[in-house]
């Protein structure tokens, strides 16, 4: 009974411990700011998917041609509107990259 | 050793409340320290949590009867397994169970994600937010940890429920529900943020796989438990625990497919939201339906204590995610989930996933209405009523039948836009295989059931397009396993569907097409026909176990080429009555199985015998180690795919601040 | 072609799910009353008795005949019913179970099959640990 009491003390010193570790490392931090997102790096992530997503659908297309899903005709359709899709995602992310602060 | 119980368990509360309240502040505030504070208190319920457990399964294994728990449910001479399996076998200790895998799961999620501070800083609170009703209820309202003065023996297990099944079903179902969370606290973790990107689901997919695959893994066990002990010879039958399982499971699959076109096209975030909080909510009620016995009216849930308190919960998540929702979606905050990107054609994947969200939700739906409906007579008229099999067999056809066509559709379409005319080529061969089976089957007198013709044409057609695909497939890969492992989650899926399609003929065929024939009356010597067998009822002997008296009779059959025995018979427990112990053989010629069921009339000199044949019956659990596989290969991690995406989000993670 | 002609369609369908829904509901009927022995009364038409089996279970020729009484409150009202048809193993005396049928000359008689046996409820009160 008492040592599941002490066991309990323990649990609870070391609980307490653990949760406060993050202030006991830095009393005195530079930042305390918890990092977010600016609003350019979330527009260069939503342009980041749409470039992969592109890419994909790309991959994808080449794939259900080989397969023989898709016709060469619905090939030829698609894959120009998809390539063009991929190159502007493509060219919209380096734009960003390459001057983040121009708006 | 009850106090160190009681005392972990209050410091779990104390570690979630913390991660809730100090979690949302940090979030709010943009506090990094305090974040990592509580993430660090998430991770610590764990452990909390898991001596608590400890304490519970060790007081179990020791007959500890000062534990009132323990006494409840156990008694000296259960075996082992049982006697730990007592620990979901009664209230608190299932509520214990929730927690342990819910801080578990939590704790894990948080581990994984620890580096993605602005994505887990809302996420964290919620989990919180979860685990914190838990807490509360086992600390404060329902604790496995009173004690009393050790009886000289416990109560013992209700013999029904000891037997390999109590061991296995419970837990599965418990690591299903409980998986649904982690979805649920990323989704509106991402609400919350303002976050309308897909980190979300990407960090959550093979959790919602995990999930979805242990509920089913659940229902299955459940069902074939029923099946052998329960003794009608079904394994079905719409009760609302049963359900309970059943909603969650529909909608996550709907979720699971709606998903996917999110990752390829960028649509349906809002319809997303909608799914992941539906699911987590339907499985909140899941499992607390499991906690009364019959349905009858509201008055059933205040039976328990803890009823009450259950449905403020599951109202105040209701609320919570519908509001969050609500919130983002009409561009509150600066993040929107409206997108630009529209269905571009009607004949498309985007388009056949649609559909199969609408058939899936409104089939979890039309049960929803079928389980609340005695609780909303109740209120709006003041009369029970209730709804039956007919109800549910007429939505399960009428939902189920398009969706099954529909798993054969959907891999043959592409995204986008297909043309008609590269449909017709990719659809000839599957559709002409169905027609040619349709016919067959016709002819072979399989119309007597339409829906079951229905369902075995519709199969056909799934399979062979699940086949194309893979021959396909495997031609422009080079080889199956090149091709399954480097499209994993596209062929784990296919072979999840085969799994389906094996699932839907066994159900059509034990249903739709099975003979029953009861309360056939035989002497000695006397026999009876049942779809080309012949019965022969030659003796019965008396038996004798530890706690009851019985009798097994022994019945020849022969016919359509084969003979084997069955012994059916009951056996007569004092204290608990008589039961039905059926005999079953499985017949390997139709992969179905031959029930049987016996009964001693009055004189004691003839029998009543009940002979169920299910054809292809044991496709169904065939089906369901077919899932698992399918299942685990779409789960699979693909190194290649890890890298695109943690390259993905390591460049937009820049810090903020110019 | 375009978002229009897409959205009409997806409308379309959910009305069309509500609509069948609608539909069967109301040639199907309002579902079937749930009744307890101290309520059943004199009910007409088919309906769900609900309740806890009282011994003895008598087999006479096909069928079983027993006694139903209400759950949880101890209220002194019995039905006796008669029923025939697949009974499920967990059935015996002191079990909860639903049976469809009709109240015939005070007696309840039942549908074939329709008999539903709940599991012991594992959450219910405990009873008193043996000493």
């Amino acid at each position: 009974m008492g040592f599941g009491l002490a066991l309990a003390a323990v649990l609870a010193i070391v609980a307490v411990v653990f949760v406060a570790r993050p202030f006991l490392r830095e009393p005195a931090p530079a930042s305390d700011r918890l990092d977010e997102l600016a609003p350019e790096a979330r527009q260069r992530l939503a342009l980041a998917e749409e470039r992969d997503r592109a890419l994909d659908a790309l991959k994808e297309l080449e794939f259900d041609h080989r397969t023989g899903k898709v016709s060469d005709d619905d090939y030829r359709a698609q894959v120009g509107p998809l390539r063009r899709r991929a190159a502007e995602a493509l060219r919209a992310l380096e734009a960003g990259e390459h001057s983040p602060r121009e708006r | 050793m009850a106090s160190l119980g009681r005392a972990a368990l209050l410091i779990a509360f104390g570690l979630v409340a913390y991660a809730l309240l100090a979690g949302s502040y940090a979030a709010w505030r943009k506090r990094r320290r305090l974040a990592h504070s509580a993430q660090n208190a998430l991770l610590a319920a764990f452990p909390a949590t898991l001596v608590a457990s400890a304490i519970l399964l060790i007081a179990l294994a020791r007959h500890d009867f000062t534990f009132a728990y323990v006494a409840e449910h156990t008694s000296r001479n259960l075996p082992l397994p049982y006697t730990l399996s007592a620990f979901w076998g009664g209230q608190e200790g299932s509520l214990l169970l929730w927690l342990v895998i819910l801080t578990g799961y939590a704790a894990l999620a948080v581990w994984l994600n620890r580096r993605h501070r602005e994505l887990m800083a809302w996420t964290v609170p919620v989990f919180g937010l979860i685990a914190v009703f838990f807490g509360f209820m086992l600390c404060f309202v329902s604790s496995p940890f009173h004690q009393q003065p050790a009886p000289a023996d416990g109560a013992g297990m209700v013999p029904s429920l000891q037997n390999p099944y109590m061991l296995a079903h419970p837990p599965m179902l418990y690591l299903g529900y409980v998986g649904l969370a982690v979805p649920f606290a990323f989704a509106m973790g991402a609400l919350l943020s303002g976050r309308t990107d897909e980190r979300w689901i990407v960090a959550t997919r093979r959790w919602t796989l995990a999930a979805w695959l242990f509920l089913g893994v659940g229902q299955l066990l459940g069902s074939h438990w029923a099946y052998v002990e329960i003794g009608w010879g079904g394994y079905y039958a719409w009760d609302p625990v049963e359900n309970a399982a059943f909603m969650p499971w529909l909608v996550a699959t709907a979720f699971l497919h709606s998903v996917m076109i999110q990752e390829k096209r960028g649509m349906l975030k809002v319809w997303n939201m909608v799914l992941v909080a539906l699911a987590f909510n339907l499985s909140l009620f899941g499992t607390f339906l499991t906690r009364s016995g019959i349905i009858n009216s509201v008055h059933s849930f205040s039976q328990s204590p803890i009823g009450a308190w259950f449905m403020g919960f599951l109202v105040l998540m209701i609320v919570f995610s519908v509001v969050l929702i609500l919130w983002r979606s009409s561009g509150g905050g600066d993040g929107s989930l409206r997108t630009k990107t529209k269905l571009e054609s009607l004949v498309s994947r985007e388009a056949t996933f649609l559909y199969n969200n609408l058939l899936l939700v409104a089939l979890a739906l039309t049960i929803l209405w079928g389980v609340l409906y005695p609780v909303l007579s109740e209120a709006v008229r003041g009369q029970t009523r209730s709804v039956s099999k007919p109800y549910y067999d007429f939505f399960l056809h009428t939902f189920g039948l398009p969706l099954i066509l529909l798993m054969g559709l959907g891999p043959l379409v592409a995204w986008r836009k297909a043309s008609l005319r590269s449909l017709a080529k990719t659809f000839l061969i599957p559709f002409a295989v169905a027609v040619v089976t349709g016919g067959v089957l016709l002819g072979l007198g399989f119309g007597s059931s339409w829906v079951g013709l229905l369902a075995y044409t519709f199969s056909a057609f799934v399979a062979a397009s699940i086949v194309l695909e893979f021959v396909r497939g495997r031609s422009a890969a080079g080889g199956i396993f090149k091709l399954v492992s480097r499209n994993r989650r596209r062929y784990g899926g296919y072979v999840v569907h085969a799994a389906v399609v094996l699932f839907v003929i066994g159900v059509a065929g034990s249903n739709s097409y099975q003979t029953i024939r009861e309360n056939g009356h035989l002497r000695i010597g006397q026999s009876m026909e049942a779809a080309g067998y012949r019965f022969t009822y030659e003796s019965i002997k008396g038996v004798k176990g530890p706690n009851y008296t019985g009798f097994r009779t022994v019945v020849s059959v022969v016919g359509n080429g084969e003979r084997f025995d069955l012994t059916p018979g009951q056996n007569n427990d004092p204290l608990q009555g008589t039961s039905f112990v059926a005999s079953i053989y499985h017949d390997p010629r139709t992969l179905g199985d031959v029930f049987t069921n016996a009964s001693l009339d009055k004189a004691g000199t003839a029998i009543d015998l009940h002979i169920f044949v299910k054809p292809l019956i044991n496709l169904i659990w065939a089906g369901g180690f077919l899932f698992v596989f399918g299942a685990l290969v779409a789960m699979w991690p693909d190194a290649v795919e890890q890298r695109r995406l943690a390259a993905r989000y390591a460049a937009g993670t820049a810090p903020a601040g110019i | 072609m375009g978002a229009s002609p897409a959205r009409l369609v997806i409308a379309l369908s959910v009305a069309a799910a509500l609509a069948i829904f609608v539909v069967y509901t109301a040639l199907a009927g309002n579902g079937v009353a749930q009744l307890t022995p101290s309520t059943i009364g004199t009910a007409k038409g088919n309906v769900l008795l609900v309740g806890k089996v009282v011994g003895p279970v008598q087999h006479v020729g096909g069928s079983l005949r027993f006694a139903v009484k209400d759950i949880g409150d101890a209220k002194p009202a019995r039905v006796s019913v008669s029923y025939a048809g697949s009974v499920p193993s967990l059935f015996r005396t002191g079990r909860d179970i639903s049976v469809a049928g009709v109240m015939r000359n005070g007696r309840f008689a039942a549908t074939r099959d329709s008999l539903i046996t709940k599991c012991p409820d594992h959450y219910a009160p405990p009873a008193s640990p043996k000493t």
